[in-house]
């Protein structure tokens, strides 16, 4: 399990563009990833916002929601209740 | 001496270090463990947490903590003290210091679930550590962005030729973010366009040299040639002080730059900062490399442009302005910052990057990788001050040794220097709109709550951007760097305090940070006290002499800000000490279990 986790080995080709990917790319696509997260969850949050104890939408709605929003509830509920500090900005 | 060997030295130095004491470290006293699970794989949430490839995360992280530091440091210390200490303090530094304390502030993230320092702080230490880290955090940006706006607008005013390449820059990246993210183009088209667009302005910024000269003259006429402030600068005239005018060009210029950073900060991040961020990254990335290339074979190639210049060595304590002081020990361990150590290092490498380890065999590689790699950007700054010596101010003399390295691949010396001189600007113009915006979002977190219309992301931007140009009209740059240089050692000091504190709650060895803490602490209070008598005594007195408000006002500010940050790291110091003495009694009991890999 953890060996198909390890990245493929593409000699120093490979390790040249990684580095040059992470140091020119790899920041916008964090930003385009977190904007698109933040997004998602402020949806989640309207529609599903009783899993926090904040009723907001009729059940009815949320049921229909429900299947698309089942693979996201544990990432979601993670963000919205991990402590952040000012720090946080910085990454 | 000439630039190979530096090279050379350098080389060695990050071999040894590396092979023979980082890796030591991570091996008998962290014991990092790839079978254990990261808070990037436990805690996966596909944004912040996110395991990723070790290639992609020492890219990532390099270019996050190398932005103007290692570059203007070495500038600076390098025409103060001569190149000798200079590249005594980047090899010991780095070797003994730096790489520990940006590897250890990921170490100590990724072993506390993925907790920035000022949590571990709250945790481990006291709630009031907190709390005194964010004080700290807000001054010490304060001087990070007073600092680069000033070199900035200098260099602005006195290079014409730059402002081409700088407008395009940021008109560029507006066209980029609208290409990718509205056209939906390409990324390797949109790249080509505006990355050839922008060093097309920068190779051509001479033939607009002419226009741009007019522009400040006729700026500096508005007042009939009067400067708007006037203030005593103990280092010019060869640091015996002579008195230093702040003209409309320069104020204008400051402006200007300030406006681009407002946008950054207030403006959706896709729209302007990251496309800026990014033009400029090929930018300073093609410059970098073509100079560490050209002055590692420029001996071999091209041996006139390699020879050092500057003298070795130039004495103890340069003796700036009627009362200034400039000990060797401790102003040049806080002139020199990133290239050798860093607090920026420690606070990025927490949230950042920890987050992202997918591998607990990846922390040293990436953090200290970083560190090193970063070291040789300072050295290569270094190289350039100390070969470029007919450049007049410490900026002028880098861009020219730059483009000396730079012409020894065929570019015709006048274009590889007016490459240098956008290199340049651009890392420090790109950090510094970030830096606003992390300003921002600081101010209005910390102070939001008990001042609701702080939370108006405009007027916390404008505030912050007011600060930085009281800073910068107060003059008297170096003062500025060093107080900022000071702050920024002395988070790398409280980083490895705190990660001193935890190696002790574990049981471990706790001397590879807790050495480095103590030196770096001693010397960062003691730099930070150095340049407020500095401050008071060269600057606010004569300025209060010769009637001079803003000065005064603006000094009088640093002075303030810097017995604060003295203040803040006491208290922090003291509770570390507490910490540190409550864990040694009794140690955690064993290291925190994390659940191994599935």
């Amino acid at each position: 399990m953890a060996d198909d986790k390890k990245p493929k080995k593409g000699g120093i080709l490979q390790v040249f563009k990684d580095i040059v990917y992470g140091m020119s790319s790899h920041e916008m696509t964090r930003h385009a990833v977190r904007t698109r997260a933040s997004m998602e969850h402020l949806f989640i949050l309207i529609t599903m916002g009783d899993l926090l104890g904040i009723p907001i939408l009729p059940p009815y709605y949320s049921l229909r929601l429900l299947p698309y929003v089942v693979p996201q509830i544990s990432s979601w509920k993670r963000r919205m209740l991990r402590e952040k500090d000012i720090t946080d900005a910085l990454g | 001496m000439n630039s190979l060997l530096a090279v050379i030295i350098g080389i060695i130095t990050v071999y040894l270090a590396y092979t023979r004491y980082a890796r030591r470290i991570d091996r008998n006293v962290i014991q990092s463990d790839p079978k254990r699970a990261t808070p990037a794989v436990l805690y996966m949430d596909g944004v912040d947490f996110m395991p990723t490839n070790r290639n992609i995360l020492f890219g990532y992280h390099f270019k996050s903590i190398a932005a103007a530091g290692p570059i203007v440091g070495a500038i600076v210390a390098g025409s103060l003290w001569g190149w000798f200490p200079a590249l005594v303090w980047l090899v010991l530094g780095v070797s003994f210091m730096g790489w520990a304390s940006d590897y250890s502030a990921i170490v100590i993230s990724v072993r506390n679930e993925g907790n920035s320092l000022s949590a571990v702080a709250h945790r481990l230490v006291s709630p009031r550590t907190r709390t005194l880290l964010f004080f700290f955090i807000f001054f010490y940006l304060l001087l990070l962005s007073g600092a680069f706006v000033g070199i900035m607008a200098q260099v602005m005013d006195s290079q014409p030729r730059t402002h081409l390449g700088m407008i395009m820059l940021v008109a560029m990246g507006l066209l980029l973010g609208q290409m990718l993210y509205r056209w939906r183009l390409g990324l390797l088209p949109a790249t080509l366009i505006t990355v050839g667009i922008v060093l097309l302005a920068i190779l051509t910024g001479s033939f607009t040299e002419g226009m741009f000269k007019g522009l400040n003259e006729f700026l500096n006429s508005l007042t009939g040639g009067a400067p708007i402030v006037t203030y005593f600068d103990p280092t010019l005239a060869g640091f015996k002080g002579a008195e230093a005018k702040i003209m409309p060009s320069l104020l204008f210029w400051a402006i200007a730059i300030c406006i681009f950073c407002y946008a950054g900060s207030v403006l959706p991040i896709w729209r302007m900062a990251q496309p800026v961020v990014y033009v400029g990254f090929w930018i300073t990335a093609l410059a970098m490399i073509l100079g560490l290339l050209g002055a590692s074979l420029g001996t071999l190639i091209k041996p006139e442009v390699a020879q050092f210049q500057i003298p070795a060595f130039k004495g103890w304590n340069p003796q700036l302005g009627p009362a200034g002081i400039m000990p060797l020990w401790p102003m040049l361990f806080v002139t020199i910052a990133c290239g050798a150590i860093s607090g920026w290092h420690a606070l990025f490498g927490s949230v950042g990057t920890a987050r992202q380890i997918e591998n607990e065999a990846d922390m040293l590689p990436v953090g200290a990788g970083s560190m090193f790699a970063e070291f040789l950007l300072g050295l290569l700054a270094l190289l350039a001050v100390s070969v470029g010596a007919k450049g007049g101010s410490p900026v002028a003399t880098f861009a020219n040794g730059l483009g000396s390295f730079i012409s020894v691949w065929g570019l015709p010396i006048e274009y590889a220097t007016s490459l240098a001189f956008a290199a340049f600007i651009v890392i420090v113009l790109v950090v510094t709109q970030l830096i606003f915006r992390v300003m921002r979002v600081t101010l209005t977190e910390w102070l939001g709550e008990i001042m609701p219309p702080l939370r108006n992301q405009h007027l916390a931007s404008l505030i912050s951007v007011a600060l930085a140009i009281l800073l910068v009209l107060t003059g008297t740059w170096i003062y500025l760097w060093q107080l900022f240089g000071g702050a920024n050692q002395l988070m790398a000091a409280l980083s490895l305090l705190l990660v001193t504190v935890w190696l002790v709650s574990q049981g471990k060895s706790w001397v590879f940070a807790g050495l480095p803490m103590i030196f770096m602490y001693l010397t960062t209070v003691a730099s930070i006290l150095i340049t407020a008598y500095n401050l008071y005594f060269n600057v606010t007195i004569p300025n209060i002499r010769a009637g001079r408000i803003l000065p005064v006002v603006g000094s009088g500010l640093m002075v303030l800000v810097a017995i604060l940050l003295v203040m803040a790291a006491l208290f922090i110091g003291v509770d570390g000490w507490r910490a540190f003495l409550k864990y040694r009694k009794r140690p955690s009991a064993s290291p925190q279990a994390a659940p191994a890999r599935g």
